[in-house]
């Protein structure tokens, strides 16, 4: 992946204007796509010699099982996520406020729980789309730390989680009103297997 | 008459150019009044001249050292009595322009003739082996004229700007454009990539963060040939805030123990050296005072202001008096712009709004009066800020001229300006 930076060189001649050429192409989005392929590739390097005609009934099984055992663990994070709401915040602040508390104390029940006990928890900070991102980022980041030490301090280990501050760049909700922007200051949970 | 209009445009330089906190509220009446000629043959692209005179217009005026007439004038090159003496017009200089495409190259002739008498003060050859980057070419242009005259250096019209817009949720291109925004080339595109900052002052490489791999990661891209280096990664958060004058060092915004702090590195040792150690924010380090002292953003009085750091000191001065949330700052030598919110509600018809204030005097100067004004970067003069603006759902890139009192918008077609750099 670090060695897969697509970069188009140029010649860095502008001539009589000395302004140097800046040309290249970093296209993360192809980088990502090569890495899948690369993936599939490595993949069909554990198989080879093997096509779909002499795969025996046993192999397709144990596909079918992987298949199914992810599938399990998919729904099963879906589900556990659903249980998790969003925690609030007021504008410009990253203390917990006292109408989100029980929501704290219930994601920590949640997260405490047999089903997610086995799974880490990520938790995202958002913002609303007010002030200078670079502070919005670090106001993001408070969120998701004031969430992480509720949560450590109701018993949720904090080797378990890890925080990520997206600023205001990942909202859920575009409109100008006073409602939605209070909807994107938030923390997320996200469970990772 | 044009030495007469010189020497009155360098006294009034050195009527007001000694505090730029202090506005000039009346601008002398004796700039010079120049005309824009398009002497290009009839067969080149009518599209690309009217921008490209467009571009020269909006340079002269932005320049803030010439009356440009608007009128788009046609003319031949070596000029009748008619057309190097536009008399009816009243103005005092042309610029005429003739531009030739030779495949990819374009070739500019420009000459600059005294309205007055006719003559030709100065002629010039200029040429760009890739046509796509005729904004440049103009902007050279002007900067030539501007030195012709004498007037003080408009150089910055040549500076590269770099900036992240937003495209959609969690995704960004990083583009580098110039000033105008007429020439825009994405570099960087898929998923989120923010925070582009220029390695140097040559303008060959520039930094910045990358949120698409399982930790935020500060990466180094080189535009002569392309290549991308892994520079540092990090938990939480990753901003590359500013570059030292040698560009060894870097200040960044990082979180490795989930606390947003301001860090010092040093990129020949790769030392990593935490410079801020609150419990709350501190983020947006600016290296000042020869690069000994650091300027940034900090909420340790319960809202956001700036605040400054010697290096190898302990202690913290507060920097700003002024405001309930100064959220983002830049210096140049004793000259510090913040963008301050005017109301603690979200709500308001001003939002957020620039100020410059010295650190050698107690003025403090508002230099926008509407709209979300963030991001203030001094170009390499201290006279020239750019900065973003969002109005009405519309982000834009301002430049401010401090001495003329100024501003100029130039608006983004698609995006929302994330951060930008120059």
């Amino acid at each position: 992946m670090k060695r897969l930076v697509l970069a188009s060189m140029s010649a860095a001649v502008l001539l009589f204007t000395g302004c140097s050429q800046k040309n290249p192409d970093v296209d993360m989005t192809k980088n990502q796509k090569m890495e899948k392929v690369n993936n599939t590739n490595a993949n069909a390097g554990d198989t080879s010699g093997m096509n779909s005609n002499n795969m025996d009934s046993n192999s397709m099984n144990q596909n079918s099982m992987a298949q199914n055992d992810k599938n399990a663990l998919k729904y099963l994070i879906a589900n556990l996520e659903s249980q998790l709401r969003p925690v609030n915040f007021d504008f410009d602040k990253y203390n917990i406020r006292e109408d989100m508390k029980p929501v704290v104390a219930n994601s920590a029940t949640v997260l405490d729980g047999d089903k997610a006990q086995k799974f880490s928890v990520k938790l995202e900070g958002n913002c609303d789309e007010w002030g200078t991102d670079e502070y919005n980022y670090a106001l993001g980041l408070k969120r998701a730390k004031s969430v992480k030490d509720a949560l450590n301090a109701q018993g949720v280990g904090a080797d378990r989680m890890m925080i990520v501050s997206y600023g205001e760049s990942n909202p859920v909700c575009t409109d100008k009103t006073k409602a939605c922007w209070a909807k994107n200051r938030r923390v997320e949970f996200k469970l990772l297997p | 008459m044009i030495r007469k209009i010189i020497l009155l445009l360098f006294f009034a330089y050195s009527l007001f150019a000694y505090d730029a906190t202090v506005e000039i509220v009346k601008k002398l009446d004796t700039l010079p009044k120049i005309a824009v000629q398009d002497a290009s043959d009839a067969t080149e692209d009518i599209g690309l001249r009217k921008k490209f005179f467009k571009i020269l217009v909006g340079d002269l005026r932005v320049s803030a050292h010439f009356r440009p007439l608007g009128d788009y004038l046609q003319s031949s090159y070596e000029g009748s009595i008619s057309e190097n003496f536009l008399n009816k017009k009243n103005v005092d200089l042309i610029l005429r322009f003739r531009l030739k495409s030779q495949d990819n190259l374009l070739i500019a002739n420009v000459k600059l003739i005294n309205a007055s008498s006719g003559e030709v003060k100065n002629e010039t050859n200029y040429k760009m082996q890739n046509r796509r980057r005729f904004p440049f070419l103009a902007h050279r242009i002007i900067v030539g004229i501007n030195d012709l005259i004498g007037a003080p250096s408009i150089k910055w019209m040549e500076q590269f700007v770099i900036f992240s817009k937003y495209t959609g949720k969690r995704t960004s291109q990083i583009v580098v454009s110039d000033y105008t925004l007429s020439f825009q080339k994405t570099i960087v595109k898929g998923g989120l990539n923010i925070f582009p900052k220029w390695a140097d002052k040559l303008q060959d490489a520039f930094y910045y963060t990358s949120y698409n791999g399982y930790l935020p990661t500060l990466y180094k891209v080189d535009l002569n040939n392309g290549q991308r280096k892994k520079i540092i990664s990090a938990k939480g958060m990753l901003v590359c805030s500013d570059v030292s004058e040698d560009g060894e060092k870097l200040l960044l915004t990082m979180a490795p123990n989930d606390q947003a702090d301001i860090y010092l590195y040093d990129l020949r040792y790769k030392q990593l050296e935490r410079i801020t150690k609150y419990s709350g924010i501190d983020v947006n380090g600016n290296f000042v005072d020869n690069d000994k002292k650091v300027i940034f953003i900090s909420d340790r009085l319960g809202y956001p202001n700036i605040f400054s750091k010697t290096f190898g000191s302990s202690g913290i001065e507060q920097m700003v008096y002024h405001g309930k949330n100064n959220n983002s700052v830049s210096a140049l030598d004793n000259y510090i712009v913040y963008s301050s919110r005017e109301k603690r509600s979200e709500f308001g018809g001003n939002v957020f709004n620039l100020y410059l204030i010295s650190t050698k005097t107690d003025y403090i100067r508002q230099l926008t009066a509407n709209g979300k004004n963030l991001y203030p970067r001094f170009a390499q003069d201290k006279d020239t800020i750019l900065f973003i603006k969002h109005f009405k759902n519309q982000s834009s890139l301002g430049v401010i001229r401090l001495n003329a009192n100024k501003s100029f918008l130039f608006p983004l077609k698609v995006g929302k300006i994330q951060s930008i750099d120059w």
